[in-house]
C-alpha cells in the first residue's frame, strides 16, 4: 500500500475530525486568498479605470492630481499638443464647486466639469449624449449623474439653473439657466456623486463670461507611438507645468492612497498563514500522539520511516490541499461581501473594486499553501521518526 | 496662527528681530532646522516675496488618520505674517481673504443647523461640521470591514477548537464510557466536556488577549516609524479584550457540547463497541 493509500484511509478514519481541519482551512484559506486579492486589487481595479478612459498622459499645474489649479493659456497648450506627432487626442477638464437649483428643490451642492470634447468616458443610461445638434443650439447643455438626477428628479428635457463658487470667493456669478440631455454614468464618478458636465462653452458662460483655463487636460498618444515620448514632448513644451503618465498616477496611488490597505493586506496574509500552520501541525501532531501504537506497529511490520514520514505529509497534503481547493470558491464569495462593504467609503469611483483577480494571486496562494502544509508536518515527522518501536509498542500493552 | 502649505526654504542674511514661526518636526528633521534658526520662506520655487522668520518652536503635527500617509512637511505662521507675504500684490482684496476660519458652537447649537443657515445666510461660503457623519466617515466602513474579517477568522477558529474537542473526545471513549457504566449521568458529563469547552476558549481569549496588548507596542512603534508620524495604529481597549472573552465563551461551549454530543447520546455498551 502505498503512502497517499495509508493518508487516505487515515483521513477516511478520522472523518470527523478531517472534514473539521479541511473546513478551518478553507476558511482560513478564503481569508489568505482575500488578502492576496486585495493586496493589488484597488491598484489594478484603478489602472483599469485609467486605461478604459482612452488617454495615456494628464497634464496639470501643480505637483499631484487631487488639488488642480487652472493651466493658464490652456486652450494654446491644447493646441501646440494637438500639434505633436505622437498626440492622437487632447481633451480639456476644468472643475468647479457649483450650487444646482432644479425646480421646487432645495439647492444642492455639485462638482460641475466643463469638457472640451463632447463625446467622452461616460455611458448614456437615459436621454442623449451632448454632440447631438440640439444640444450644440443650447447655451447650457449638461449631463448628470445617477444621484443628481434622483437628488433632484431630473429627466432629460428639465431645465435647472446652476450658479459657479469660485472657491474662496463669495460669488456674484449669475445662475446659468442649463437643460439636462442625458443621465450618465460617469467612469470616475462615485457612488453617491452629484455631478453634471457640460461644454467647455457653457462653463465659460457660467462663470461669467471671462476666460475658463482648464485644470486638466488629458491626452491620448498614437497607439503606435513610443511609450514615453509624447510626455516627453509635452513637458518640453511646458516646463513649468507636471505630466503624468497612467504608470506615473497609480504609482503615486500606490505610494499615497493605497497605502493602509496594502499593509493590512501583509498583516493579514501573515496572520492567515501562521493560523493555517497552527491549526493543521498541531491537529496532526495530536492525531499523531494518539496513533503512536499504530505507527510503532505499521514500524514493525516493516514499513520504513520514509513512507511513514511520506504517509503524513500527504495528510497534511489532504487537509491543506482539500481546504485550499475549497478556499478558492469561498474566498470568491468573500471577496463578494468584503468589497460590498468596502466600496461604501466615501469618494470611491463606482467603477472601482478592492478584491481583483489576477493568476499572480493565485500562484501565491498555491505556493503559501503548499509551505504551510510542508511546515505544519515537519514535527509530526520529526516524532514518528525517532519513535522506539518496542517501547511504544510495550507502552500501548500495558496500557 | 495659521497653517500653511508648501512653502520653500533659503538661506539668507539674518534682518533685525524676525517674525515667529513654529515648524513641524518632520521639517525640522528633514531641513535640519533647530529653534533659533532663522529661516527665509517664499511663495514659489523662484523665491517670489521671500522673507525671513525666526523659528521659535518645533510641533508635533496632530495625528490625522486621513493623511498618515502624507509628508508633514508644515511651519505656522501668525495670520498677519501669512497675509503679509502671500497677498497678491495688484489685489488689495486679498489682504482681507482667508480660506478657512473655525468655529467652535455653543453647546445646545446643532452643526449642521448652523451650517444650512450660514450657507443661506452667506451665499458662496461653504459651511462643513467637522464631525463626520456615519455616512461619509471612511473609519465606519473599515470598521465594518475588520468586523467581517473578524467574524471569518471566528468562524476558523471555531472549526480548529472543534477539531480539538473531537480528537479529545475520541481520545476519552473508553473513559467516559468507564464514567457511565458507574452511574455518572450524561447530563454531568455534557456539563464538564461544556465547562472544558469554555476554559479552552477563555484560556485562547485571555492569551490572544495578552499576546494582543505584548505586540501592541511593537506594531504602533512599525508602523510609526514607517509612516513618520505619532499616530496610534493599534490599540486593545479594556472593550475589545471583553467582547473577544463573550464571543469566546459560548462559542468554546457550543464546540465542546457539539464535538462530545456523538459519544455521549450513545447507549453505553455501544461506546465500547458490544
Amino acid at each position: 500500500m502505498t503512502s497517499f493509500a495509508l493518508a487516505c484511509r487515515t483521513a477516511k478514519r478520522y472523518r470527523a475530525r478531517t472534514l473539521l481541519a479541511i473546513a478551518g482551512v478553507a476558511v482560513i484559506g478564503a481569508l489568505l486568498f482575500d488578502m492576496l486579492l486585495l493586496s493589488r486589487g484597488l491598484l489594478l481595479s484603478f489602472a483599469d479605470l485609467l486605461n478604459s478612459s482612452g488617454f495615456d498622459i494628464r497634464v496639470v499645474s501643480s505637483d499631484g492630481l487631487a488639488a488642480r489649479l487652472p493651466i493658464a493659456d490652456s486652450a494654446r497648450l491644447a493646441d501646440d499638443i494637438r500639434r505633436l506627432p505622437d498626440v492622437e487626442r487632447v481633451l480639456l477638464i476644468r472643475i468647479e464647486p457649483a450650487t444646482v437649483r432644479g425646480a421646487d428643490k432645495p439647492p444642492r451642492g455639485i462638482s460641475l466639469i466643463g469638457s472640451s470634447d463632447t463625446e467622452q468616458s461616460w455611458r448614456i443610461v437615459k436621454g442623449s449624449t451632448l454632440d447631438i445638434p440640439a444640444a450644440a443650439g443650447e447655451a447650457c447643455p449638461v449631463l448628470v449623474t445617477q444621484p443628481l438626477a434622483a437628488a433632484l428628479g431630473l429627466t432629460p428635457g428639465d431645465s435647472l439653473s446652476i450658479n459657479v463658487r469660485p472657491p474662496g470667493v463669495a460669488s456674484v456669478l449669475p445662475a446659468v439657466a442649463c437643460r439636462v440631455f442625458g443621465i450618465a454614468d460617469f467612469a470616475f464618478a462615485t457612488n453617491d456623486e452629484l455631478t453634471a458636465v457640460t461644454t467647455m462653452a457653457a462653463f465659460r458662460q457660467a462663470m461669467g463670461g471671462e476666460k475658463a483655463d482648464a485644470d486638466l487636460v488629458l491626452v491620448a498618444s498614437k497607439p503606435d507611438a513610443p511609450p514615453g515620448r509624447a510626455q516627453r514632448a509635452i513637458a518640453s513644451l511646458r516646463p513649468d507645468l507636471r505630466t503624468y503618465s497612467n504608470e506615473d498616477v497609480v504609482a503615486q496611488f500606490n505610494r499615497n492612497g493605497f497605502a493602509y490597505f496594502r499593509q493590512i493586506s501583509l498583516v493579514l496574509s501573515s496572520l492567515t498563514m501562521v493560523f493555517a500552520f497552527l491549526l493543521v501541525a498541531t491537529l496532526l501532531t495530536v492525531s499523531i500522539n494518539q496513533r503512536l501504537g499504530e505507527i510503532a506497529a505499521l514500524r514493525a511490520l516493516g514499513i520504513g520511516r520514509t513512507r511513514i514520514a511520506s504517509m503524513l505529509l500527504w495528510e497534511s497534503a489532504l487537509l491543506v490541499g482539500g481546504g485550499g481547493l475549497l478556499a478558492l470558491p469561498l474566498g470568491q464569495v468573500l471577496a463578494l461581501v468584503l468589497d460590498r462593504i468596502l466600496r461604501q467609503m466615501p469618494g470611491i469611483p463606482e467603477r472601482m473594486h478592492f478584491f481583483v483577480f489576477e493568476p499572480r494571486a493565485l500562484a501565491i496562494h498555491v505556493a503559501l499553501l503548499v509551505f504551510t502544509a510542508l511546515a505544519a508536518a515537519v514535527y509530526p515527522v520529526w516524532l514518528t521518526a525517532r519513535l522506539p518501536i518496542a517501547d511504544t509498542l510495550r507502552r500501548e500493552v500495558l496500557g | 496662527m495659521a497653517a500653511l502649505a508648501v512653502l520653500v526654504l533659503f538661506t539668507a542674511a539674518v534682518s533685525a528681530d524676525p517674525p515667529a514661526i513654529l515648524v513641524s518636526r518632520q521639517l525640522a528633521a528633514r531641513a535640519r532646522l533647530a529653534v533659533g534658526d532663522v529661516v527665509t520662506l517664499a511663495v514659489d520655487a523662484g523665491g517670489t516675496r521671500g522673507r525671513q522668520f525666526r523659528i521659535t518652536g518645533i510641533y508635533e503635527p496632530t495625528p490625522d488618520p486621513m493623511r498618515f500617509t502624507a509628508d508633514r512637511l508644515e511651519a505656522r505662521l501668525h495670520l498677519p505674517d501669512v497675509i503679509d507675504f502671500t497677498a497678491d500684490p495688484a489685489d488689495p482684496a486679498s489682504r482681507e481673504a482667508v480660506s478657512a476660519i473655525n468655529l467652535g458652537l455653543a453647546e445646545d447649537v446643532k452643526p449642521g443647523l448652523f451650517a444650512s443657515d450660514l450657507m443661506a445666510r452667506a451665499p458662496g461660503i461653504v459651511v462643513r461640521p467637522t464631525a463626520r457623519s456615519a455616512t461619509d466617515d471612511p473609519f465606519v466602513v473599515l470598521d465594518r470591514f475588520h468586523v467581517a474579517i473578524s467574524a471569518v477568522t471566528m468562524v476558523a477558529g471555531t472549526a480548529f477548537l472543534l477539531a480539538l474537542m473531537v480528537i479529545r473526545a475520541e481520545e476519552r471513549r473508553e473513559t467516559v464510557g468507564i464514567l457511565r457504566l458507574v452511574g455518572i449521568s450524561r447530563r454531568t458529563l455534557l456539563a464538564s466536556v461544556a465547562i472544558e469547552g469554555l476554559v479552552v476558549a477563555a484560556i485562547g481569549a485571555a492569551f490572544g488577549i495578552l499576546l494582543a496588548y505584548a505586540s501592541e507596542g511593537l506594531v504602533n512603534r512599525v508602523f510609526q516609524a514607517r509612516y513618520d508620524t505619532a499616530l496610534v495604529f493599534v490599540r486593545v481597549t479594556p472593550s475589545i479584550a471583553m467582547r473577544a472573552i463573550v464571543v469566546a465563551a459560548p462559542l468554546g461551549i457550543l464546540a465542546g457540547i457539539g464535538a462530545s454530543w456523538t459519544l455521549l447520546r450513545r447507549e453505553v455498551l455501544s461506546i465500547f463497541h458490544r
